[in-house]
């Protein structure tokens, strides 16, 4: 193979002395010989290096070149920035909102697929907004009326018991020992230690201490005490004062011992002195007004 | 090892040293392929600039081949075929013209002007390979690089052409 490229191997002085003996016996030698020498001499226009490197280097360099931008400091603070932000909002959506509603007052308010809720009096709902419509769960400390939209399971968690729901109206009271459901609107499933219940429009279960207790039937549309009215459905004296310390926004202090009388029915909420009043007669109390905001229940003995 | 030999092509020294090394040689190569001296500057100069852009991306080793490689995908569309021409230096040295007769000398022109056509008309492989070795003063090794073929294939070229432009001159025998 090597024999067909002789000329090039003569060109670049790579024929050995017998071979460039034998070419320059050739007689086409000194045509070779003279495109050799004139070739050389050949030349191309001047090139201006220096002026064209200044035009590339001026050139900005693309944002490709990560690495240096990377380095800069303005960069860590900008990425520092975003993924803090980013997880102010992460955090913003994964944390637990909660809602209050403080003692005297009652809390009106939506949850993010416009389920409604009315807090009442000295009661707390947390939930986490991330996915609710695919997870409407959330916990009650204390009592509230739900208006739930229509959509997947509703499910109020309450330290005593469970409340599953699809889309009604429904009103939930947690308060010490007593837990209580009241449907006003469509079917709820209740779980309370292992029994599980499902009560119907105008329906209500009640627990204490692990028993069910029986209650009338619900003529009410809605809640009573939206009206701010208290009704007590077998309540003991302990569970009153706690419910009138949580409406009115007052303490109260019990001096004397409680006979342990249930009472049944129901006590307006819009005046003190009434609400004290009508407890006061049915327990035989005496009620001292310390001040605004603490009174005191003295038992009369009924021996005296 | 990887990120500094990013961080060699993109610093301003490794970068200009690279140009001044290469930089003739792509351009020359261009004219050569093209004969468009304006063209093949231009393209020579965008395809340092893309190396330039994309330095981070493109490690020394491999810049060679880069600036080439984007020097002819650009020019294949835009570049209009021209003729090469070429110059014979002036101030070279040519010891026995002062002693050479007239007649000769007249040979000599007329032979070199011959020579000049007689490239020009050689094919665009053959012309770049003989101009890259006689004018940039490249050794085949170094030419089978740039134009990523085969040493072998560089010798062919060259042989070649010499045939080639030697049949130009069939008369001076």
């Amino acid at each position: 193979m090597g024999e067909n490229y002789q000329l090039s191997k003569w060109l670049s002085g790579e024929m050995t002395g017998a071979e460039l003996k034998a070419f320059q016996a050739e007689p086409d030698f000194v045509i070779y010989e003279k495109i050799k020498i004139h070739s050389l001499k050949l030349e191309v226009s001047a090139f201006n290096e220096q002026s064209i490197l200044l035009n590339i280097v001026s050139t900005p360099k693309k944002n490709i070149k990560t690495i240096s931008i990377a380095q800069s400091w303005i960069f860590k603070i900008a990425a520092t920035l975003i993924i803090a932000l980013g997880l102010f909002f992460i955090y913003r959506n994964l944390e637990t909102s909660t809602f209050y509603a403080n003692n005297g007052t009652q809390n009106t308010f939506f949850l993010p697929d416009n389920s409604q809720v009315i807090l009442n009096s000295g009661s707390e709902i947390r939930y986490k907004k991330w996915n609710w419509n695919d997870n409407r769960t959330l916990n009650l400390n204390g009592e509230a009326y739900f208006k739930v939209a229509k959509g997947k399971t509703f499910e109020v968690n309450t330290s005593l018991g469970q409340v599953t729901v699809l889309g009604t109206h429904f009103n939930v009271k947690q308060r010490g020992k007593r837990f209580e459901v009241t449907c006003y609107e469509g079917r709820v499933k209740i779980n309370y230690y292992n029994t599980e219940r499902i009560i119907n429009k105008g329906e209500r279960v009640a627990f204490e201490d692990e028993r069910s207790i029986e209650t009338p039937e619900i003529l009410e549309q809605s809640p009573e005490w939206l009206n701010r009215e208290m009704v007590f459905n077998k309540a003991d004296l302990e569970s009153i004062i706690s419910e009138f310390e949580r409406h009115f926004d007052i303490s109260i202090e019990l001096k004397g011992i409680d006979n342990g009388q249930l009472f049944t029915g129901s006590i307006p909420g819009k005046n003190i002195s009434a609400a004290l009043e009508i407890l006061s007669l049915s327990y035989h109390l005496q009620p001292v007004k310390v001040n605004k905001n603490k009174i005191i229940l003295n038992v009369i003995d009924a021996q005296k | 090892m990887f990120k500094e030999e990013l961080a060699g092509i993109c610093s301003e020294n490794v970068f200009s040293g690279f140009f001044k090394s290469h930089a003739k040689s792509l351009r020359n190569y261009l004219y050569y392929k093209f004969g468009n001296e304006k063209q093949a500057e231009d393209i020579a100069q965008e395809a340092f600039i893309k190396l330039w852009q994309n330095c981070a991306n493109v490690s020394v080793e491999k810049a060679k081949s880069y600036i080439y490689t984007i020097a002819n995908n650009a020019s294949l569309n835009v570049i209009a075929h021209q003729k090469v021409v070429l110059n014979y230096a002036k101030n070279a040295p040519n010891k026995d013209s002062t002693s050479e007769s007239p007649e000769f000398l007249l040979e000599e022109d007329e032979f070199k002007t011959k020579l000049l056509t007689a490239i020009q008309n050689l094919n665009e492989t053959q012309r770049v390979a003989f101009l890259m070795h006689r004018i940039d003063g490249k050794k085949y090794v170094e030419i089978a690089d740039e134009l990523n073929i085969s040493v072998k294939a560089v010798e062919k070229r060259i042989h070649l052409a010499l045939i080639k432009l030697r049949k130009e001159f069939d008369h001076f025998r």
